[in-house]
């Protein structure tokens, strides 16, 4: 038996399952697949897997990483193209690799993600929005209340953002920003937050949340 | 489905969003244009309730078996949604194409409560259709339902284009090719519906007059346009031939009953006489075992689901049940699937089942002993003795249970406060029997009593009965407290006050349809979810219609009293179910069907008229 990992890609409609639920869904899918997989052995047995980074429900992903424990010799060649005759809509499976022998790295090793922020306009994108949203995310100091499990405290958000930068649609801005995860977790929310404080002028009529990849410390595509 | 940029703001708000995006593993697509005929499936309440119905699973699979017919599943969005929803002006919407129900051409609700009544209307007017079956004109939006509830179909009357009684896997078809039919050659909706009451099973409500006795009863039923004058259920003869789904829809969230299922047979053997599917499924017919584990690997396999269920009215009452249950059990322990058997009765082989079932996972236990005495328990045949109820929990402490439940009903017929003694004796005796038998007294044990209000329910001996008023039933749970007392029994109630609506409605005529439109118009709807319930919108309503609850619900009703639903055959004859009654009075129970036929009259249905006994 071997650590194994599946890099997934969670869309559309999938957006909107809870993080419990997948956990729930992707057994189901591994068990339809028939993938060679290690229960726990208590007396509820299931399927032992584990997700690196749990999206918000209503955030897609398309870097999502799953971990599980493998209990054939190797992955099946076709493991991908089986669970993915088998995924519900909107859930998509890429590929999947051995953790052994360097093989992956620790999800503690994880340090940032990308993320695309759809900010949408109904009646068009205001007219100096990028300008505007540039240089507020320029400045060195944003003061915002962040929140976790173990309270409230202020924090300097320009700390947990590694890169920015925006590309301006017809009905909607796409902002792209690298932002802190794992232990040093920003949720792309408060950016969208800190901007309706600092510009309410600029308030987008919708925001959506797209997960597009993690990295390490050094910003290495994490695998 | 796809998501449009209206619904995807406000999903972020609601709870539960997966409820409504739809794309689950096993939703059938296809192409609209491709399709004659598009069908929703709607249930009247939210998604996991209705996920959870097998029936709909049967008829969805069924439907989309067809080619040119393309089934959508359409649920009650909860309350929130609901606001939302209307907000935004996102009508209601199949969960395959996302498209209005509007764009539907048949809406198919099932019936499995008398509380979802109001939800029904209410996802009509959700997605813009006209809530009156006399406003929807044209052949597009027919309204038809199904279901337990369509035995007596006149509350929805009004509402309602044409019910299917009985087992739908083959009306339904039949139904759906004539409507195929009409919508190819551009027929009215009136001559749809003349012609749809002649398929054995279908009841068209417009094509009925009722008139009634000065006293508020009804005097006759008259069929008109040629309509058959009494229409008799539809059963399925065999069912190991019959359509069943291989690929269940796998949910994407937690639903209330989360698991593969197979059905092992329809029908009760026992005529428990409260209840309305032990004389409404007749004819007893039952699924081979072949075909039975044949379709639960069927399922599992395309499923991925970690838990099967065998369903049925009564499990251990199905002859092939050991072999059966060593079968599933050899493929369910490779795959790590656990099997549950729900309906079990108290008696010994079933505690070595449920033993050997239930290896790992020691799950509480529920034995319906719905009555507390042997006399109240001879009125309503339930056939379990304290004797087999002592020995079952006798099994069940010596193997290391320590947690039962017991149901009761409150309010049946010729109940008095002696049987609510006698209820407390056997709480009692358990309690003891767990402390003589249990491997370990440390651990303690959780014996749970609980009562709910008994609704007469149509078509079963106690149709004639009244339903014990609000004041009773409180009186009845007062005194009930005070005898309840034994330590490690805890004893729950449930309020009166949705048990009063469903009597109503339960027993109501077409009369009450109007009740019904008034409190959906002033908010009610949800009611079976006891935030959302309010008595007092329901008895503004009555008001405001001039109608007497009472009349409906608590009138004990003459054995020679024409029915609302007479007209509507269940299988079993109303003799039967008179003669019934009459033995209740006297406390004389009757034998199962695996015993003795008491000539119910409803293996006139079958071909040969004979059960599968």
């Amino acid at each position: 038996m071997f650590k194994a990992r599946m890099r997934f890609s969670k869309t559309e409609e999938a957006a909107y399952i809870s993080h419990l639920d997948l956990m729930h869904c992707m057994q189901r899918i591994i068990s339809r697949a028939h993938l060679p997989v290690w229960y726990t052995e208590g007396f509820n047995q299931h399927i032992y897997i584990s997700i690196a980074l749990p999206l918000s429900t209503g955030y897609s992903g398309e870097w999502e990483f799953l971990d599980f424990n493998c209990t054939a010799d190797e992955i099946p060649a076709d493991a991908v193209e089986r669970m993915n005759a088998v995924c519900p809509s909107g859930i998509s499976v890429q590929e999947m690799y051995s953790l052994e022998n360097g093989g992956g790295r620790k999800v503690r090793d994880i340090a940032y993600s990308k993320f695309e922020i759809t900010w949408e306009f109904d009646d068009g994108v205001p007219a100096d929005f990028c300008e505007k949203v540039n240089d507020l995310f320029a400045r060195d100091e944003i003061l915002i209340m962040k929140k976790s499990k173990r309270g409230e405290k202020e924090v300097n958000i320009k700390d947990y953002i590694r890169g920015f930068s925006l590309e301006a649609d017809t009905d909607c801005v796409r902002c792209y920003a690298i932002l802190g995860a794992g232990n040093n977790n920003l949720s792309p929310e408060y950016l969208t937050k800190t901007l309706v404080r600092e510009l309410p002028e600029l308030e987008p009529d919708g925001a959506n949340y797209h997960h597009l990849m993690v990295y390490d410390a050094e910003l290495n595509e994490f695998r | 489905m796809k998501l449009s940029r209206k619904l995807k703001r406000i999903l972020p708000r609601v709870q539960k969003p997966a409820r409504y995006v739809g794309g689950e593993w096993g939703s059938t697509i296809k192409e609209k244009d491709a399709v004659d005929l598009r069908f929703g499936m709607c249930f009247p309440d939210t998604y996991e309730v209705g996920m959870s119905h097998l029936g709909s699973r049967i008829l969805y699979g069924l439907l989309n078996a067809q080619e040119g017919v393309w089934c959508e599943r359409v649920f009650a969005p909860w309350i929130d949604m609901e606001t939302e929803m209307r907000q935004a002006g996102i009508p209601l919407y199949g969960l395959e194409s996302g498209d209005s129900i509007a764009e539907l051409d048949i809406l198919g609700f099932t019936l499995q409560y008398e509380l979802s009544f109001t939800n029904i209307l209410n996802m009509l007017d959700l997605g813009g259709i006209p809530v009156r079956a006399q406003d929807r004109t044209t052949l597009k939006n027919l309204v038809v339902c199904g279901g337990p509830c369509a035995y007596n179909p006149e509350p929805l009357a009004p509402f309602v284009d044409a019910f299917q009684i009985g087992d739908g896997e083959e009306m339904m078809i039949e139904f759906t090719d004539l409507y195929r039919q009409a919508k190819r050659e551009g027929w009215s909706k009136d001559a749809f519906l003349r012609k749809v009451c002649h398929i054995p099973g279908v009841y068209v409500p417009s094509l009925y007059d009722v008139t009634y006795h000065e006293d508020g009863t009804i005097q006759a039923v008259t069929p008109k346009h040629g309509a058959p004058a009494f229409v008799q259920k539809r059963i399925v003869q065999d069912l190991d031939s019959m359509y069943y789904p291989e690929n269940f829809v796998v949910p994407s969230t937690e639903i209330v009953f989360d698991r593969a299922m197979v059905e092992l047979f329809r029908g009760c053997p026992r005529g428990c006489r409260f209840c309305q599917a032990g004389h409404t499924y007749r004819p007893l017919r039952k699924k081979s075992a072949e075909v039975l584990l044949k379709q639960a690997e069927a399922v599992l396999e395309n499923s991925g689901y970690e838990e099967i269920s065998l369903s049925s009215l009564s499990t251990s009452d199905y002859s092939e049940l050991p072999e059966l249950a060593n079968q599933l059990l050899d493929f369910c322990e490779e795959r790590r699937v656990s099997l549950s058997l729900p309906s079990l009765r108290a008696d010994s082989f079933s505690m070595e089942l449920m033993e050997r079932v239930q290896k790992v996972r020691k799950s509480g236990l529920t034995f319906a002993a719905e009555a507390g005495s042997q006399r109240l328990r001879d009125v309503i045949n339930k056939n379990i003795t304290e004797e087999d109820l002592i020995q079952a929990c006798k099994y069940a402490f010596q193997g290391g249970w320590n947690n039962v439940k017991l149901y009761f009903m409150m309010g049946l017929p010729t109940e008095t406060n002696a049987d609510f003694d006698e209820m407390a004796q056997l709480c009692r005796n358990i309690a003891y029997c767990w402390r003589m038998n249990t491997p370990n007294r440390a651990r303690g044990v959780k014996i749970t009593a609980s009562t709910s209000c008994f609704v007469p329910k149509p078509q079963t001996p106690f149709q004639w009965d009244a339903q014990a008023t609000k004041e009773e039933l409180d009186e009845k749970t007062a005194y009930l407290r005070t005898v309840m007392k034994t330590k490690n029994v805890t004893f729950r109630w449930h309020a009166s006050d949705t048990s009063y609506l469903e009597g109503v409605f339960a027993r109501g005529d077409r009369r009450t349809a109007e009740v019904l439109y008034t409190a959906w118009k002033s908010g009610c709807k949800m009611d079976g979810w006891e935030d959302c319930f309010s008595l007092d919108k329901w008895m503004d309503a009555f008001r405001a219609c001039g109608i007497d609850p009472a009349f409906y619900a608590n009138r004990q009703r003459p054995l020679d009293e024409v029915f609302p639903w007479d007209h509507i055959g269940c299988g079993t004859s109303k003799e039967h179910l008179k003669r019934e009654w009459e033995r209740s009075r006297r406390a004389e129970p009757t034998p199962s069907c695996l015993e003795k036929c008491a000539g119910c009259g409803a293996a006139s249905l079958m071909k040969g008229c004979a059960c599968h006994v």
